[in-house]
């Protein structure tokens, strides 16, 4: 973009690569994947990382600065695979029942917003989503769900299980305002039937040789 | 991302090893006027796109524009990768994509203005050749048209 000439100010998260890449003007931000702008609903402090990056296009040639300041975070973000998976008999459509109340909440409480959308499911149809997913694992015919845009079916499904996760983890900070990160995380994987679900999808895509899929969704 | 030493030996050995293009240069270009009279544009690489656009699938190296006037409801992230914590974006759009914040830089006079779309392209490319060569040129040309003078590129 530079080279077409449009002057540029990348936030970074890896130094290592900037080192390498060499962008014009780049501001290494030491803070984990997923919180470039440092914290979530901290306008403040998202004003001084901006200040701090829009203070290198008065450098005369290229920089690489670093941000000082830490966040909170996981760096490391706790994976189906480290936790004891859930080995309670619960129906993982009983979970959507349960979260639905909390997860309405959170979108009206968010102006409408949400992560959840993807697979073009509308949430109120999750139920026949996870049917959907269960005969996948379980390698037997299902009534194959409206997929919108024509994607292939390993990336529905990667779409369905992110919407999934978005739909349980929002009604989480609803439920839970306090918990944060690999609290979450954890919840998903060692605490619901959804997460125990996804792993099992994760699984079966990766039986089936669609290790990209597979990877996106749980490991 | 955190410091190098704040990873697992697994995580920095394929940082490490990654293969980024290397260059020994950087291009640039300066400003052509100073920042409160630059319009400022906003280039993620968080995989973001409108509802009812193409979803992002890995890999994908093609854009999506974002109007300044699309609601934050509208906006959703098919980037969906495990290697990072989703739940900030859920929280605040503006932890990847800080549009509210610009505006408020454009309402106290640090910038002019902001331009009519911002972009976004998918995030964990391993060979973004296209990007390269193609739509990033792209994507700088019609911001170019768009009157901005200057972007700030976040990453997720």
């Amino acid at each position: 973009m530079e080279t077409a000439g449009l002057p540029t100010c990348s936030l970074v998260l890896l130094k290592e690569h900037a080192q390498r890449t060499k962008p014009p003007r780049a501001l290494f931000v030491p803070f984990p994947y997923g919180y470039a702008l440092g914290r979530p609903n901290d306008p403040e402090f998202q004003h001084r990382v901006l200040r701090a990056a829009l203070q290198l296009f008065s450098a005369p040639g290229p920089t690489l600065a670093e941000f000082s300041g830490a966040v909170d975070g996981p760096v490391q973000l706790v994976q189906a695979s480290a936790v004891e998976p859930f080995s309670i008999e619960r129906d993982p459509a009983d979970d959507l029942t349960a979260m639905r109340g909390y997860y309405e909440r959170w979108v009206e409480g968010h102006g409408g917003r949400t992560a959840v959308g993807n697979s073009g499911i509308p949430q109120r149809r999750f139920r026949g989503l996870v049917r959907f997913l269960e005969a996948y694992v379980a390698g037997t015919p299902a009534d194959d769900p409206e997929i919108p845009h024509d994607i292939p079916v390993p990336l529905f499904i990667r779409f369905a299980a992110d919407d999934l996760k978005a739909f349980m983890l929002e009604g989480r900070m609803e439920q839970r305002p306090q918990d944060h990160g690999n609290a979450l995380h954890d919840w998903l994987w060692s605490e619901t039937a959804i997460g125990r679900l996804l792993a099992q999808v994760a699984r079966r895509l990766k039986q089936d040789g669609e290790e990209k899929a597979a990877f996106g969704i749980a490991r | 991302m955190p410091r190098i030493e704040d990873l697992s030996d697994v995580q920095r050995h394929a940082v490490l090893n990654f293969a980024c293009f290397e260059y020994d240069s950087s291009p640039f270009v300066p400003l052509r006027e100073p920042l409160q009279n630059v319009r400022l544009a906003l280039v993620t690489t968080a995989g973001l796109h409108c509802r009812g656009d193409r979803p992002f699938s890995p890999g994908d190296q093609s854009y999506r524009a974002i109007p300044a006037h699309a609601p934050d409801r509208d906006i959703l992230q098919s980037h969906n990768s495990i290697g990072f914590d989703r739940t900030a974006i859920y929280r605040d759009l503006n932890v990847t994509f800080p549009r509210d914040r610009l505006l408020e830089l454009v309402q106290q006079g640090v910038i002019a203005s902001r331009t009519s779309n911002d972009y976004s392209f998918m995030g964990a490319q391993t060979n973004p050749k296209r990007i390269l060569e193609e739509t990033g040129p792209e994507v700088a040309r019609l911001l170019l048209e768009d009157g901005a003078g200057a972007a700030i590129l976040t990453p997720t």
